[in-house]
């Protein structure tokens, strides 16, 4: 395989980007084809978390994943991140089989994954001092990066000095500082207030526009999902399925007021229910 | 000054609404209250220690000379040994004592918990390395760490080495399981993290597991020097010729119960600021973990 032709990026290594430049690219697309996976449950008998799951995400798509809990959702956010393989079927990401987890795989967690043992600004670092980038570009870029989140000013605190929605902004700074082509997301918000969940979400849109990557988004709430996805995979449970892909054609910035909305609040909330059926 | 002792002023109106020199001078009262409530209690509390420590040397004082039949050779009164503390403090022979086991304390408790942290990562992470090491590692550090001491004397002589030796061999099991402890218990998704941002496994070693589990290695270590002055007491016990246990033994041959009484201070501070040296570094190197544990 000649490199950079089936992957645009390969050519560039990570120190050729400066710092706290938005790395703008088509790249970040993802195929799940007919893909199963086993698990045991709790009292020991095998259950599929997923069963015959097929799926394309698109380069630059902000795609949305709801579903009640055991529907897989997790697992297969945690098949593209490179942390499970699946038991049948092959997901590729932008062309190739995924042999681990990696800095191309942006990850949020739905509970906070920051090192309570390093500051924010540490811990935004982290990612690019594995990779051995030089001390002072580590710091610009994870400036620029905490900049970008809005939380330059706390950067120096560490994360029981803040609050839930600051620590999940570093958290996405976390990921993004590395220049993923795809930014996985579990439930990032769960945990937030409303208040604070709107923001964040707005925040989280503009980032999107701005870097232009690929964002798989795991939410419970399908007014977030409405809100952000171009797309919506309503998953069912038992076995892990996808049940229905809702387009999202609003234009943005959507409004949650607007007719249209509640409309397709009220398509994908449809999909929800009839699951099981 | 005098106006500020007083209640403060109430408004003329009960509607009235407080203006902002009186919100600040009310804020600052409230201010002042709470900081001298809490040197009150804290002068207070000290007080209270002093007391304690006082009745307990004045009961001492006084035992040995009511207690019909008490001798006060065999139990000599805190006067006694003050005296004594005194003198082997000027001639220098205390800490002479002092520092030989103190040399011994640390070099055992460096080597044994350097081994104990090392064996703790490997077997909290590798399954393998754990149920490999698992029967020889709990069935070695069941037996007391002090009944090896004539099997170091046999082995090692009667110098630093067999002292050494012990303390390092007694250290390394509570810090070993308390280290297996920690890395067995981090959270998975500090190390799906460090995995998604790009770590190695030797760098999810050291920058992720370790710092995660380092407060259980804490609580190791701490546990760790408490052992580590047992030990060095049992083996200076027998075949040594300086040291605070030497210093124990000796004062009984000659008979000297207010040296050995000076030995045994000596332990008791000892330990004491070593326990109380690391409380202090745990609150220096982990700023973030007593309010990360509690939410």
């Amino acid at each position: 395989m000649v490199p950079g032709v089936l992957n645009p990026r390969a050519g560039r290594t990570a120190d050729a980007v400066p710092a706290g430049t938005p790395v703008t690219t088509a790249a970040g697309s993802v195929v799940v084809e007919g893909v199963s996976k086993l698990y045991a449950s709790t009292d020991g008998e095998p259950s599929w978390a997923l069963l015959n799951v097929s799926l394309d995400i698109r380069p630059g798509e902000f795609l949305c994943a709801i579903g009640p809990s055991g529907c897989g959702k997790t697992t297969l956010l945690n098949m593209i991140a490179g942390f499970t393989a699946p038991t049948r079927g092959s997901v590729l990401f932008d062309g190739r089989p995924i042999a681990g987890p990696g800095p191309d795989q942006g990850v949020v967690f739905q509970e906070y994954a920051l090192f309570p043992w390093l500051t924010a600004q540490r811990n935004v670092e982290f990612g690019l001092q594995m990779r051995g980038v030089a001390k002072a570009e580590r710091r610009e870029r994870a400036r620029a990066s905490l900049d970008m989140v809005g939380l330059l000013g706390a950067a120096d605190r560490y994360p029981f000095e803040l609050s839930g929605g600051m620590r999940q902004r570093v958290a996405v700074a976390r990921a993004l500082v590395n220049h993923p082509r795809i930014l996985l997301m579990d439930e990032p918000f769960a945990a937030v207030d409303a208040l604070t969940r709107v923001t964040l979400q707005t925040e989280l849109l503009r980032i999107w526009q701005e870097i232009g990557l690929t964002v798989f988004f795991i939410t419970h709430n399908i007014e977030e999902a409405v809100f952000l996805g171009d797309r919506i995979v309503v998953m069912a449970s038992r076995p892990g399925r996808i049940q229905r892909i809702v387009e999202n054609p609003l234009p943005r910035p959507r409004d949650r007021g607007e007719g249209a909305f509640g409309a397709l609040y009220a398509e994908v909330n449809e999909a929800f229910l009839r699951q099981g059926s | 000054m005098e106006a500020r002792l007083t209640a403060p002023p109430i408004p003329a109106a009960a509607d009235a609404a407080l203006t902002e020199d009186e919100k600040l001078e009310i804020e600052n009262r409230f201010r002042r209250d709470i900081a001298a409530g809490r040197r009150r209690r804290l002068r207070r509390g000290l007080l209270l220690n002093l007391v304690g420590v006082l009745i307990f040397l004045a009961v001492w004082e006084a035992l040995p000379r009511l207690v019909p039949g008490v001798n006060t050779q065999m139990f000599p009164p805190p006067s006694g040994v003050v005296m004594t503390l005194v003198g082997m403090m000027t001639d220098g022979s205390l800490a002479a004592h002092a520092w030989s086991s103190l040399k011994r304390v640390a070099a055992g408790f460096v080597i044994g918990s350097t081994a104990g942290i090392l064996v703790g990562l490997l077997t909290g992470r590798l399954a393998m390395a754990q149920s490999l090491s698992d029967p020889v590692l709990h069935g070695l550090r069941s037996i007391p760490a002090i009944a090896f001491v004539p099997l170091a004397i046999v082995w090692f002589g009667l110098g630093e080495t067999p002292k050494v030796a012990l303390i390092s061999w007694g250290t390394f099991f509570p810090v070993w399981i308390s280290t297996f402890i920690g890395v067995r218990d981090v959270p998975k998704l500090y190390v799906q993290s460090a995995l998604s941002l790009g770590a190695s496994p030797l760098n999810i070693m050291f920058r992720v597991v370790l710092p995660a589990a380092l407060p259980f290695v804490f609580a190791g270590l701490r546990h760790a020097t408490a052992v580590a002055f047992v030990i060095v007491v049992a083996a200076e016990l027998v075949g040594a010729s300086s040291g605070l246990g030497y210093l124990i033994s000796f004062s009984h041959l000659v008979f000297r119960i207010d040296m050995m009484f000076v030995g045994l201070l000596a332990l008791g501070a000892l330990g004491f600021l070593a326990d109380a040296a690391f409380a202090a570094l745990l609150q220096r190197v982990f700023p973030w973990y007593r309010s990360e544990r509690n939410g």
